[in-house]
C-alpha cells in the first residue's frame, strides 16, 4: 500500500515568479543560474528556453551565447524556500499531512484521506485540481515510504499507483545518480558497477556497511520501507505578510494587477485555512529608491475570498497615482478575525491598540490620501531641498545629519531675488553635486542681510541669485 | 573670513605650487592620471607640482615624463593618514631626503600586509632631516572633541624635529566649516608659532572630474554611490585652480609661503643612478676588462675553430658599445645567473634584443648560433634609442625557483625585489564596478558585458550597447554609465608582482625606490614597474619560467639513459633536412611554439626549410600580422607568386629578409621612421604606446601622422592603413623577431627530439605536464600513432613519473601514477619504494606499509592494482573493505569471502579511464559506436587523404579543441579525434550559426561537408553538424571536455 505522495518542483524559484506576473513573461527565454563566476551554470529555465537548446547544468556563458536573449536571473534559495511555504499554505485546504523538503519538494502522508476521497485516485485527483490553479511545472509521485516517494519524484521517473509493487519496481530501475546519497558515495558505487537502486538493494547489507559505512545501511533501510524516520509535519502560520519581486518595473496600477490576483489568492487560502475574514490589508509597492508607497484597504465588512478583496481593492488603487516605478509588491493582512465572531465584534469596544501610531497613521492615510500624512525627514545630501523636510511618512526614518548650518525654514522653492538689497555676512559655501540623477546643483550661498535686517540665506548660480531660506 | 585678499603683485615669482596632489596612484582615491595633473599645471601657470600620494610613489615617474620638457619643477612626497593626528604631508628637498621618504614608506609597507600601511609619528621625527613636512592636524567642526592636548604635544614635537621645515598646512573648499577651520589654523599657527602655508588639496586635475572621483569613493566603500553621500565632496573645488582663484581663496603671505616651500625642494629624478652589485667583479680589475675576459674565455668553447673575422669584428663592435653605455655589470649580472644554472644542470636559454649577441653567445647566455641568423645581430643595443639593453632569461618551470632563492641569498633581501606590474581598470572590470557604485545590479552589469563583441573592429563597445540594450542611452543614470566607464579605463587599480623581473641594487634598495610586500609570501616588489624602469634608465633582470625547458631536460636525461648519447642542448645537430621535413608534414603536435592548431595550418603552407623560416613562422601566426593582412602577401611571395619588390631602398633595409612584408614588431617601428618620417623619439613614443595599447588606447594618436606622413612620401592609403592595422595588432600581443628567434632554437631542438627519439621526447612532455596545448591523453594518442607502444600504468610497474622501458619492439613508454587525479607525488613515491621486488602481494600489503584507504581507493578505480585483485570492480570492492574509518561492527564480516561482481563492460571502463585519469589506452569510443553500426557512411580521418578534392564527405568524433582565432572573419577551428587520427574542421560563421548549439556544446560532432586537399594539408568545410554527444551518453563515455580557445 503506498500511502505517501510527494510533489517535485525542479523549476520552483522561476515557475513561481513567472505565475505572479502577466502570462507574457513567460514567453521570453529564462533561466535561473547559480554559482561563481565562470563556474555559474543554469539549474532551471522555462518552456521557452529549454524549447532552444538551453539545458539544465549548462554553463551560463555558454547558455546566453547559444540564447542571445536569455533573461537571466540570480538562483535564492531562501527565497525558493518561502515559496514552498506558500504552495504547502496552498495545499493545506486539501491536506492535512504536509512535510516541507526545502527548497522544491512536499511530501503528503495520504492514508488518512483514502476515506473522504473515495480512495487512492481521489485524493490524486483532488490534488491534481488544486494545482491546476497554478501554472508550476511538478513531478508527482507515489511511494511506501517517504524517500522512495521522494527519489521517484525528485528523479522524474513517478510512479502513480496505490500498489507498492509498481514502486518497488520503479525503485529497482532508478539510476544510482538519483539515489540522493552524497555524491562521493554515488561515485563509489558507481566504481563497482553497481549502477541502479536495484543492484544496491541486492547485496548483503553486512558487506555493504564495511565498505560504505552506518549512514548506508540506514539508508537502504530507510529506502526498503523497514526505518521510518519521524516527520516534522506543517503547520500554517498565522500571519500573512507577502512579497512579490517583479521582472519588469511596473508604471501603473494596472500592471500590478496580475501579481496582486496571485497573492490575494494566497490571503484567501491563508483565511480558510484558519477560517478567518479579514476587515484590513496593507498593500505597499516598493521602489528602486525613496520611501515605501503604503496603501491601506479597509473593508466595510470582513471578507476572506479573492473576488471580494480584489474588487474592493481596486477600487482603492484606482484612485492612486504611482509616482515611481515599482520593483516589488506586498500585502499585509490586519487584523483578522474569525469567521463566526463577525456578528459580535461589531458591536464590541475596538481592540487595544498595540501601535497606536502606526494605527492612527495609516488611518489618518485612509482619510486623506497617503501623500497628506508627512513627517520630518532627513537625508545625506549635499543639496539642501534633498538634505531634509517634509516626506510622506515612514515607520522608520533612516538619516544621519549632517552637521551643517543650516536655515531651519528652507522656502519650498527658491525665489529670485534683488541682490543689491542684500548685504552679504559669510560666505560662499560651494555645493556642486547631484550629477547622478540628473538634478545636479552649482550654487554658491551666502548667509546675508536684507533690508529690514532679516537673516537669509541666498544663493548665486548662473541664472542669478536665489533666496532659499531664513535663519530668522 | 578672509575671502577675498587681494594683494599687489610684488617682484617674486608669484606662479603658484601645488604642493598636495593625489593622483590614481593613490588607488580609488585620486580622479586624474600623474600626466593629466602636470599638463593641467603647465596651463595654469604653475612653477611646481608635488604628487604626494598615498604612501607611495608609484606614480611618480609618469610624472616625471610628462613634466621633463616643461617648465614645471616636478616635487616628490608623499601623504600619510595617522589616526587622531591628521595627514602629514612629506616634500623631498634632495637626493637624500629621497632616500629617506623611500625608507619610510618601505618601513611602512612592510609593517603590513600587501596593499596597507602602518606608519607612527615617530618614523618622521627620526629619519626625515632632510625632506619637508606639511601637517593637516586633525579638524573637528566640534573643537571639544578633538583632543586639544595631543595635537598640542605633536606640533612641539614635528616643529623640534624639523625646525625650519615645517608648516601648518590649510586647504579651503568652500565648504561650510570654512570660518571655523580658518581660525583654528591660525589660533594653532599663533599659540605654537608654526607658519601656515595655502595648501589645495588636489584629488583631480579638472573640475569634470568630480563625478569620476565620486564614483570612486563608492568603489572603494563597496556600495551604491547614492548611500553615500556624506562620504563624497560637496562641490569641485578639488581640482587644480588658476592663480586668480588662489588668490581669491587664501591670505597672500600663506600662498606666499607655499611658494617658498617649493623653491626649497629641488631634487629631480634624473639624479637617480643606478649603481650595479659590485661583488661580480674580482678586485683589481675594471667590470670592462672582467667582461672582455670572461666573453674571449668564451669565445674558446663557442669557436673552438678559432673567431671568424667578421664574428670578431661584431664582438668587438659589441664590447665597445657595452663599455660606452656603462652596460657591463648588466651582462656580468646574467652571466652570473645562467653560471649558477648551469653548475646545477638547469636548462636556461636567454632572449630579447641584446640577447641575440656574439657577447651573449660567448657568455653562453643564448644557444643561438650566430652563423644561423647573421643578420639578427644588427639589432643590438643601439646609442641613440637610448633605452637600457633587454635581455629575458627563461627556465626551466619546475627549478626557477632555485635560481631566485639564488638572487635572494647571493644579495640580501634588501638588495633585490621584483619589479610591479600596474594592474589597470579595464572594460569588464571598470563597466561592473562603475555600474554597481550607479546602483545597476549584477545582472543585469553581467547582461550588458555579453552584448559585447570587443572583436568587433567597426563599433566601440559604448555604440554597440547602445544598439543592443535599448532605453540604456536613454536614462540619465545609463549615460553616465557609459560616460565614466570610458573614463576609468586605463586606470591604475593595484600594484601586483612583475612575472619575474628583477632589480637588484648595489648597496640598500629602498634608498632607490620604495619596496613593498606582495600577496605572495616572502616577495617583495618596489613600486614601480618595467616602463617605470626603463624611463629611469634602471635595469632589471628577466628570471622567467619556461616549461619547455624542463621539458627537454628530462628528453635529455631520457637520452642519455636509454640510448647512451650525451647531448645538451647546444649539440643538437643544426638545419636538419628530415626534421624540416616532419615540420612541412605539420606533424607537429608537443613541439614548442608550433603545435597550435592555427601553427599546423600554417605549416605545410609556409612549408619552413631553415632556421630563419621558423623565425617567421612562430612570429606570423600572431595578431600583429594576420591583423595587417601580412599573411597571405607573405605566402604569396614565398611561393613565387608574386614579385618581391620595395617601395624605396630604406624600405628594403627593414623588409629584405621577411620579402618585403613587415612581420616583426622592430619592422613595423623601423617603417614608421623611414615610410612615415617617425623621428626616433616618435618612434620610441610609438613602441610604449604598443606596449600600453589595451589599457591607455594611446596608439590612435599616432594613427593620422603614421597615414599622413606614408601618404606624403608616397605609399598608397591602403598600405598605410593595414601598416597601423598591424601596429595595433602588435599592441594586443607585441612579437620581437629576437624573442622569435630564441623560441625558434627551442622549436627546432623539440622538433628533432620529436624526430629522433620520440618515446623520450613524449615520455619527458608528459612529464612536464602541466604546460603546451595539448592534454596527456591527446599527446599519447599522437604518441601511439607514431607507433610507440603505450603500456597502461601498473601498481608492479610504473613509477611515479612516466618511465621509458627496453621492449622486444625497441623503446617502450610505461604510463606512470602521476596520471591519477588527487594523487600526492611523496605519498606514492614512500610507497613504492617499499615496493617488494617480486611486486606486492595483495592489498591488504599496501594498506599495511602505509598507503592511506582513500589513496588505496584512487588506486583501484583508476584500474591500477589489476595483478592484485582482479578486475576493476573487484578491486575496488576489495578496496572499500581496507578503508580506515571501518566500524566495529562489521569487522568480522572482513573474513567473509566478498560477492562476485561482474566485471565491467568495455565502455564502462573507458569511462572511467577518462574520469579517472583523462587518459584511456582501450579503444576509442568511436570504435565502439562503429562496432555498433552508429555511425554508417562516416568516413575515418585516415581515409580522407583517398577523397577527391572538394568530395562531400561525413565525419564525426570527439571535440578535442575549438579555437577562434583572433580575426574577424568569423572562422572556427575545431579538431576532431576518431580512432585513427585528427580531423580538421573549418566552420564559417553562418554554419555556426545555424546549428548553433551542436556548435556550441557538443562533445561528438558528426560533420557534413566538403573535403579540401591542399597537398598535406586536409580540411573539412562543415556544412551541417549534429550533435552525437547523446551517442556517447548512451555508451556511459563522457569525454574529456574540450579545451575552447577563444
Amino acid at each position: 500500500m503506498n500511502a505517501w505522495l510527494y510533489l517535485h518542483f525542479p523549476h520552483l524559484l522561476l515557475d513561481y515568479q513567472l505565475a505572479l506576473q502577466p502570462p507574457e513573461q513567460g514567453v521570453v527565454p529564462r533561466a535561473v543560474t547559480q554559482g561563481h563566476a565562470a563556474r555559474r551554470s543554469v539549474v532551471q529555465a522555462n518552456s521557452a528556453a529549454l524549447q532552444q537548446g538551453v539545458e539544465i547544468g549548462m554553463a551560463e556563458v555558454l547558455a546566453s551565447t547559444l540564447v542571445p536573449e536569455l533573461k537571466l536571473h540570480d538562483y535564492n534559495a531562501k527565497r525558493e524556500s518561502t515559496m514552498l511555504t506558500q504552495l504547502a499554505q496552498v495545499l493545506y485546504q486539501d491536506m492535512a499531512q504536509i512535510v516541507l523538503h526545502p527548497p522544491q519538494g512536499l511530501l503528503f502522508e495520504v492514508q488518512s484521506l483514502l476515506r473522504l476521497h473515495q480512495g487512492f485516485a481521489g485524493v490524486v485527483a483532488r490534488m491534481q485540481t488544486r494545482l491546476q490553479q497554478w501554472p508550476l511545472r511538478y513531478v508527482l509521485s507515489s511511494g511506501y515510504s517517504p524517500l522512495s516517494a521522494k527519489l521517484l519524484a525528485a528523479s522524474g521517473y513517478a510512479v502513480l499507483s496505490a500498489e507498492a509493487t509498481d514502486v518497488k519496481a520503479a525503485i529497482n530501475k532508478l539510476p544510482i545518480d538519483y539515489s540522493g546519497l552524497p555524491p562521493a558515495q554515488i561515485d563509489k558505487l558507481r566504481d563497482v558497477g553497481l549502477l541502479t537502486l536495484g543492484a544496491v538493494l541486492q547485496l548483503p547489507r553486512a558487506e555493504l556497511g564495511a565498505r560504505f559505512g552506518r549512514a548506508m545501511t540506514t539508508y537502504v533501510a530507510e529506502l526498503a520501507g523497514e526505518l521510518s524516520p519521524p516527520q516534522n509535519f506543517y503547520h500554517p502560520p498565522d500571519r500573512f505578510d507577502q512579497q512579490v519581486e517583479l521582472n519588469t518595473e511596473a508604471h501603473s496600477w494596472t500592471q500590478l494587477l496580475f501579481p496582486l490576483k496571485r497573492l490575494l489568492q494566497q490571503v484567501e487560502s491563508f483565511l480558510e485555512i484558519h477560517q478567518w475574514s479579514t476587515r484590513a490589508l496593507l498593500i505597499r509597492a516598493h521602489h528602486r529608491s525613496g520611501p515605501v508607497t503604503q496603501v491601506p484597504i479597509q473593508f466595510a465588512h470582513a471578507v476572506w475570498q479573492q473576488r471580494d478583496l480584489l474588487s474592493l481593492s481596486q477600487l482603492h488603487l484606482e484612485r492612486q497615482k504611482l509616482k515611481q516605478p515599482v520593483l516589488a509588491l506586498s500585502v499585509r493582512v490586519q487584523r483578522p478575525e474569525p469567521r463566526q465572531a463577525q456578528e459580535q465584534a461589531m458591536f464590541a469596544a475596538p481592540q487595544a491598540q498595540t501601535d497606536s501610531l502606526n494605527a492612527l497613521v495609516s488611518r489618518l492615510q485612509a482619510r486623506l490620501g497617503e501623500s497628506k500624512v508627512q513627517s520630518l525627514h532627513l537625508h545625506d545630501d549635499w543639496r539642501p531641498e534633498y538634505q531634509g523636510g517634509l516626506k510622506p511618512w515612514q515607520a522608520k526614518p533612516t538619516s544621519t545629519m549632517l552637521s551643517l548650518q543650516r536655515p531651519y525654514w528652507l522656502l519650498p522653492e527658491a525665489q529670485p531675488i534683488e541682490r543689491q538689497q542684500w548685504q552679504l555676512q559669510w560666505g560662499p559655501e560651494r555645493i556642486v553635486s547631484g550629477w547622478w540623477n540628473a538634478d545636479a546643483v552649482a550654487r554658491d550661498y551666502y548667509i546675508a542681510l536684507d533690508k529690514w535686517q532679516r537673516q537669509g540665506w541666498i544663493y548665486q548660480n548662473d541664472k542669478g541669485w536665489f533666496l532659499h531660506g531664513w535663519f530668522s | 573670513m578672509a575671502g577675498s585678499v587681494n594683494t599687489v603683485a610684488t617682484t617674486v615669482d608669484q606662479r603658484p605650487a601645488a604642493l598636495h596632489c593625489l593622483s590614481n596612484f593613490s588607488f580609488l582615491r585620486g580622479g586624474s592620471h600623474p600626466h593629466e595633473l602636470v599638463q593641467r599645471a603647465v596651463d595654469y601657470g604653475y612653477q611646481a607640482l608635488a604628487i604626494t600620494d598615498e604612501c607611495s610613489v608609484a606614480g611618480v615617474v609618469r610624472a616625471y615624463v610628462a613634466a621633463r620638457e616643461q617648465p614645471l619643477r616636478l616635487i616628490i612626497g608623499s601623504e600619510f593618514h595617522l589616526e587622531n593626528i591628521g595627514t602629514l604631508i612629506v616634500l623631498v628637498r634632495n637626493r637624500q631626503g629621497y632616500a629617506q621618504l623611500c625608507q619610510l614608506i618601505t618601513t611602512a609597507r612592510n609593517r603590513s600586509k600587501k596593499g596597507s600601511y602602518q606608519v607612527f609619528l615617530e618614523d618622521f621625527i627620526e629619519t626625515l632631516t632632510q625632506c619637508s613636512l606639511l601637517w593637516r592636524p586633525l579638524f573637528k567642526a566640534n573643537l571639544e572633541e578633538a583632543d586639544s592636548d595631543l595635537i598640542k604635544a605633536t606640533a612641539e614635537q614635528l616643529k623640534q624635529a624639523f625646525g625650519d621645515y615645517f608648516w601648518l598646512a590649510y586647504s579651503r573648499h568652500y565648504r561650510a566649516d570654512d570660518a571655523q577651520r580658518y581660525c583654528y589654523y591660525q589660533r594653532l599657527s599663533i599659540e605654537q608659532t608654526i607658519p601656515v602655508a595655502a595648501v589645495c588639496e588636489v584629488c583631480y586635475h579638472e573640475p569634470q572630474r568630480q563625478s569620476l572621483h565620486d564614483v570612486l569613493v563608492a568603489i572603494r566603500r563597496r556600495q551604491p554611490l547614492e548611500t553615500q553621500v556624506a562620504q563624497l565632496k560637496p562641490n569641485q573645488d578639488y581640482c587644480l585652480r588658476t592663480l586668480e582663484q588662489l588668490q581669491q581663496c587664501y591670505p597672500a603671505d600663506w600662498l606666499a609661503q607655499s611658494i617658498a616651500i617649493a623653491k626649497q625642494c629641488c631634487f629631480c629624478l634624473s639624479e637617480l643612478r643606478y649603481e650595479y652589485p659590485a661583488e661580480l667583479v674580482p678586485e683589481g680589475k675594471t667590470a670592462s676588462e672582467h667582461l672582455r675576459e670572461l666573453t674571449y674565455g668564451g669565445a674558446q668553447q663557442r669557436f673552438p675553430q678559432g673567431l671568424r673575422e667578421d664574428v670578431k669584428a661584431k664582438l668587438e663592435k659589441e664590447l665597445q658599445l657595452i663599455a660606452q653605455l656603462r652596460y657591463e655589470y648588466f651582462f656580468l649580472t646574467i652571466h652570473d645567473l645562467v653560471q649558477f644554472a648551469q653548475q646545477h644542470g638547469i636548462l636556461y636559454q636567454g632572449r630579447g634584443s641584446a640577447a641575440n649577441s656574439v657577447v651573449c653567445y660567448c657568455l653562453q647566455i643564448t644557444a643561438v648560433n650566430p652563423d644561423q641568423i647573421d643578420v639578427l645581430f644588427e639589432r643590438f643595443i643601439s646609442v641613440e634609442r637610448d633605452e637600457p639593453p633587454d635581455i629575458d632569461v627563461d627556465f626551466e618551470h619546475e627549478r626557477r625557483e632555485e635560481v631566485i632563492q639564488y638572487i635572494y641569498q647571493k644579495y640580501g633581501r634588501h638588495r633585490a625585489a621584483l619589479a610591479a606590474t600596474v594592474i589597470r581598470y579595464r572594460l569588464r572590470s571598470a563597466l561592473r564596478d562603475v555600474g554597481k557604485a550607479l546602483g545597476f545590479h549584477e545582472q543585469e552589469l553581467r547582461h550588458y558585458l555579453r552584448q559585447i563583441d570587443r572583436r568587433d573592429q567597426h563599433s566601440s563597445w559604448q555604440q554597440q550597447l547602445l544598439e543592443k540594450v535599448s532605453g540604456l542611452g536613454k536614462t540619465h543614470r545609463g549615460r553616465c554609465l557609459l560616460a565614466l566607464t570610458e573614463s576609468i579605463l586605463g586606470f591604475p587599480r593595484h600594484l601586483s608582482q612583475h612575472v619575474g623581473g628583477f632589480v637588484i641594487a648595489s648597496t640598500q634598495l629602498s634608498d632607490l625606490v620604495p619596496v613593498e610586500n606582495a600577496s605572495m609570501p616572502e616577495r617583495t616588489v618596489i613600486q614601480w614597474d618595467k616602463d617605470d624602469l626603463e624611463t629611469l634608465h634602471l635595469i632589471k633582470v628577466d628570471v622567467l619560467a619556461l616549461g619547455m625547458l624542463t621539458a627537454i631536460r628530462k628528453m635529455l636525461q631520457l637520452i642519455q639513459q636509454h640510448h647512451q648519447r650525451e647531448l645538451g642542448l647546444a649539440d643538437i645537430p643544426q638545419e636538419d633536412a628530415k626534421v624540416y621535413q616532419m615540420l612541412q608534414r605539420a606533424d607537429s603536435i608537443g613541439v614548442f611554439q608550433i603545435e597550435s592548431r592555427a601553427q599546423m595550418n600554417m605549416l605545410p603552407r609556409l612549408r619552413p626549410q631553415t632556421f630563419y623560416d621558423l623565425v617567421v613562422q612562430i612570429a606570423i601566426v600572431r595578431p600583429g600580422p594576420i591583423q595587417g593582412d601580412m599573411v597571405h602577401p607573405y605566402l604569396r611571395r614565398r611561393a613565387g607568386l608574386e614579385p618581391i619588390t620595395f617601395p624605396s631602398e630604406a624600405v628594403k633595409q627593414v623588409l629584405e629578409r621577411t620579402l618585403g612584408v613587415p612581420i616583426f614588431q622592430e619592422q613595423v617601428i623601423k617603417l614608421a621612421m623611414v615610410a612615415a618620417g617617425f623621428s626616433g623619439g616618435e618612434a620610441d613614443q610609438l613602441r610604449r604606446a604598443m606596449a600600453n595599447w589595451k589599457s591607455s588606447g594611446e596608439l590612435r594618436q599616432f594613427e593620422s601622422k603614421l597615414i599622413k606622413g606614408m601618404r606624403e612620401r608616397g605609399y598608397s592609403e591602403e598600405f598605410a592603413q593595414r601598416i597601423f592595422q598591424q601596429i595595433c595588432g602588435f599592441g594586443e600581443y607585441g612579437f620581437p623577431e629576437s624573442h622569435s628567434a630564441s623560441f625558434a632554437n627551442l622549436a627546432y631542438a623539440s622538433a628533432w627530439l620529436k624526430h629522433y627519439y620520440p618515446a623520450a621526447f613524449y615520455c619527458a612532455l608528459l612529464n612536464s605536464l602541466p604546460m603546451g596545448f595539448y592534454s596527456a591523453n591527446q599527446l599519447i594518442q599522437d604518441a601511439r600513432r607514431h607507433h610507440i607502444t603505450v603500456l597502461p600504468a601498473d601498481i608492479q610497474q610504473s613509477a611515479w613519473d612516466h618511465l621509458l622501458e627496453a621492449g622486444a619492439r625497441g623503446v617502450q613508454l610505461r604510463l606512470g601514477l602521476r596520471l591519477i587525479k588527487g594523487l600526492s607525488q611523496s605519498r606514492i613515491e614512500a610507497l613504492l619504494e617499499q615496493r617488494p621486488a617480486q611486486g606486492f602481494q595483495s592489498l591488504q600489503q599496501l594498506r599495511d606499509v602505509g598507503l592511506s584507504g582513500p589513496d588505496l581507493h584512487k588506486l583501484a578505480t583508476a584500474d591500477v592494482l589489476g595483478s592484485l585483485a582482479g578486475h576493476r570492480y573487484q578491486s575496488q570492492w576489495q578496496s572499500l573493505a581496507l578503508q580506515a574509518e571501518q566500524l566495529p561492527l562489521f569487522m568480522d564480516q572482513l573474513t567473509e569471502p566478498a560477492s562476485n561482481l561482474l566485471p565491467p563492460a568495455e565502455f564502462q571502463d573507458i569511462a572511467v579511464d577518462y574520469r579517472t585519469t583523462g587518459v584511456s589506452l582501450r579503444r576509442h569510443p568511436l570504435a565502439l559506436l562503429r562496432e555498433q553500426q552508429q555511425l554508417k557512411g562516416y568516413k575515418l580521418s585516415s581515409e580522407l587523404a583517398q577523397c577527391r578534392h572538394k568530395q562531400l564527405v561525413r565525419v564525426a568524433g570527439l571535440v578535442t579543441c575549438r579555437q577562434r582565432p583572433g580575426t574577424a572573419s568569423g572562422v572556427t577551428f575545431v579538431t576532431l579525434e576518431d580512432e585513427s587520427g585528427l580531423i580538421n574542421i573549418v566552420i564559417w560563421q553562418k554554419t555556426a550559426r545555424d546549428f548553433r548549439q551542436a556548435y556550441l556544446t557538443a562533445q561528438l560532432l558528426k560533420v557534413k561537408g566538403i573535403v579540401e586537399i591542399h597537398g598535406e594539408v586536409i580540411h573539412v568545410i562543415a556544412a551541417h553538424l549534429e550533435d552525437g554527444t547523446e551517442q556517447l551518453a548512451q555508451l556511459g563515455v563522457s569525454a574529456n571536455r574540450s579545451r575552447d580557445f577563444h
